[in-house]
């Protein structure tokens, strides 16, 4: 390509696909008065009082339980796929569970089990497992320090005396952030019916007590914010244990309804009543250009710009988390904390409050949310990063000279794992009212149309795949170290 | 004969590497590989390896140590060829006895036993060495094959190091960059420069002529 350096090349590209995606993109304000309701809603903060609690307390106490106990399942789950992650079926699988959002498991799992707790469990467990699995197979692939000809046969003791040892804080580490993750996931089960944080959040929203939203997420804030504290090696064993004994309404796991999703709910209409072919034809042709077209056109765009978007926000935001480059990190850290730990819904919302329904709701949410993390990724490597004593005191000298060029292939990497989570977020947020791929899975879900469900799920996890499939072969074309293989001639 | 190698050549791409080599190693040999970074040693150390895995213990210039494992781990890893891996899972949770105290003796010689439960990424360049050394000198190899493996150990450590591997190891090749301990403790020396052998000869044979040209090789 035209640049010398992979990383730019790169950056290049995706910046012109962004570039494209905005002159695509739907980014119009459509409200007369933004500004109003979302004043009311800031203003209220300092309603905040405590008659409420005792709903809060519940709801608190089921989200942690319920993401403490699928965290447990998934890292188990995940360290075996992590294992087998080389064969390809294994890959393929597993890209497809993950590539579907929690949210849609969730109304699937409703669905079949109905409203409790192990749908609630299945549908942060199911995609958890999937995305820990792939990402500890690549922890596992980059800590991988010990020397190839010193290893020998038998693979299982030097898989755990030379992998497992370096890669551990980094797994400990990764699983402790899929926590909190998981802790936001089960919080916004509560949209679909779940007793969780979210269930409170959106009623007190709808009926307009904002008071009573800005408790729930303070609250939520302080949880994530503290969780070292409360979920750590001394008190994760009890944590479980104590989990399980509080979780009540399991539900049961009936047969007949899964048996009955799979072979009558979702096989399409076409089939399930014999159309005829012009009949048949029609309804997939109608599906197909109304729906899947306008669903994956719109995803990719608000994906696109999302992912650029992000990448701005993350080079902005990284240095107010360093020790490097402030003396309050520690403020750069509750800001952070706050955008990450509203779930991109919430921020949506508001967003939609603020401009009306378009994309831009959609794109700055997306950006707030996983920009914030990336910053504050970055940021926490920066501050182990050791730089020489004699090392520039000018900030703008510091970021460009030392700091950026040694963290920016990281930045890539994480920009690329971040891609497929956008893309998902893109697809879910169309239950929000823009059309992408989840607005079309919303509506089919609620007309009961679950066959229709059925295919658009199967396309978005397609998208998400083929994206997966660009992300690694990008990640592997920026990485600069392939071994050069001899001549043949050293061993006679 | 431990190594054999006649016309041997190799090279990355356009570059070569080692280029006509012709090099006999029998057992009992102590032979010190001399040169400047650059000039093929690595890479010969490596095809020797290559050649006698069954038997040689290597150590490569940048170690391969496991950071986050204790000391006495990565010394044991020279052993888990040999063990049963319920074994080595075992003992990777609770250190065996035994094997502990083999550990022990070795690390007492290399000055090295308060650190026996250091993590290895906590160590000193020389300390993260004689970790190595010691992988080694745990192993059942009768070959060492070492790249460099004292170049951070001061004279008096590295004196006594070579010692021990002397008594331990029946062959040895060794690279290194010293030419006075490389006369001083090897039977044989060969210097490298530009993947070529420039000078193939007994310690006790070496001229004054001889050592200017090892002098000129490492420079």
């Amino acid at each position: 390509m035209m640049f010398a350096n992979k990383n730019v090349n790169v950056s290049f590209i995706f910046i012109v696909v962004g570039i494209i995606s905005f002159i695509f993109a739907d980014l119009s304000i459509s409200t007369l008065h933004p500004f109003l309701e979302t004043s009311r809603f800031f203003g209220s903060i300092v309603d905040i009082n405590l008659k409420n609690a005792d709903y809060i307390l519940e709801a608190l106490l089921n989200t942690i339980t319920i993401a403490i106990i699928a965290i447990f399942i998934s890292s188990i789950l995940g360290f075996l796929f992590a294992i087998v992650f080389k064969n390809i079926i294994v890959r393929i699988s597993l890209a497809f569970t993950r590539s579907i959002h929690e949210l849609f498991w969730a109304l699937i799992f409703l669905q079949i089990f109905g409203l409790n707790t192990l749908s609630a469990l299945l549908a942060i467990i199911i995609p958890y497992s999937a995305i820990l699995g792939k990402v500890y197979a690549e922890i596992l692939e980059e800590n991988d320090t010990f020397p190839d000809e010193l290893r020998g046969k038998d693979k299982i003791s030097y898989f755990i005396y030379t992998k497992v040892p370096d890669a551990f804080p980094h797994l400990v580490a990764y699983t402790l952030y899929r926590f909190e993750c998981a802790l936001r996931s089960t919080a916004i089960l509560g949209f679909v019916g779940v007793i969780t944080l979210g269930y409170h959040l959106s009623s007190f929203f709808n009926q307009g007590y904002y008071s009573d939203v800005w408790l729930i997420l303070i609250v939520f804030y302080i949880v994530i914010a503290t969780i070292r504290y409360w979920f750590n090696k001394y008190t994760f064993i009890p944590a479980i244990i104590a989990s399980f004994v509080y979780l009540k309404d399991w539900g049961e796991l009936s047969i007949d309804n899964l048996i009955r999703f799979f072979t009558s709910d979702i096989v399409p209409a076409p089939f399930k009543y014999d159309y005829s072919l012009d009949k048949t034809i029609n309804w997939f042709s109608n599906l197909f250009f109304d729906e899947i077209i306008v669903g994956v056109f719109n995803t990719i765009v608000v994906t696109q710009l999302s992912l650029i978007f992000t990448a701005f926000f993350a080079l902005l935001f990284f240095p107010i988390v360093s020790k490097k480059f402030t003396k309050i990190p520690f403020l750069g850290h509750i800001f952070l904390v706050v955008l990450r730990s509203t779930p991109e819904y919430m921020l949506a919302y508001i967003f939609l409050q603020l401009f009306g329904p378009s994309m831009l709701p959609a794109a700055l949410a997306l950006m707030l949310h996983n920009g914030a993390i990336i910053s504050f990724l970055i940021g926490n490597q920066i501050n182990v990063m050791e730089l020489r004593e004699d090392s520039t005191n000018k900030k703008i000298e510091l970021y460009f000279y030392e700091v950026l060029p040694r963290i920016y292939s990281q930045f890539l990497a994480f920009l690329f794992y971040r891609w497929e989570i956008i893309m998902r977020e893109s697809a879910i947020l169309g239950i929000l009212g823009v059309a992408t791929l989840g607005f079309f899975i919303d509506s089919a879900i609620a007309d009961f149309r679950l066959d229709k469900m059925f295919l658009l799920l199967l396309v978005t996890a397609f998208l998400n795949i083929v994206i997966d499939i660009i992300s690694k072969k990008s990640r592997d074309y920026l990485k600069v170290d392939k071994p050069t293989s001899s001549c043949g001639c050293s061993l006679k | 004969m431990a190594f054999h190698l006649e016309n041997h050549t190799i090279s990355y791409g356009d570059v070569t590497i080692l280029n006509n080599i012709n090099l006999s190693i029998k057992k009992g040999d102590r032979v010190a590989l001399l040169g400047r970074s650059g000039s093929g040693k690595s890479t010969l150390i490596k095809n020797l390896f290559d050649i006698q895995k069954e038997n040689s213990s290597y150590i490569p210039q940048e170690l391969g140590l496991v950071d986050n494992l204790s000391v006495f781990h990565n010394v044991y890893i020279s052993l888990l060829n040999e063990k049963s891996t319920f074994y080595n899972i075992r003992n990777l949770i609770k250190p065996v006895k035994t094997e502990l105290n083999n550990v022990e003796v070795i690390l007492e010689k290399l000055f090295l036993k308060e650190k026996v439960f250091s993590k290895v990424t906590n160590l000193s360049g020389g300390q993260k060495q004689r970790t190595a050394i010691a992988r080694s000198l745990n192993s059942n190899k009768s070959i060492l094959l070492a790249d460099e493996p004292i170049s951070a150990l001061d004279e008096n450590l590295s004196q006594i190091t070579m010692d021990i591997l002397d008594d331990k190891f029946e062959t040895i090749v060794c690279a290194l960059h010293n030419v006075e301990i490389a006369l001083k403790n090897f039977d044989r020396v060969i210097g490298l420069s530009n993947g070529c052998i420039v000078l193939d000869k007994k310690s006790c044979e070496i001229t004054q002529e001889d050592t200017s040209t090892l002098y000129d090789v490492c420079k």
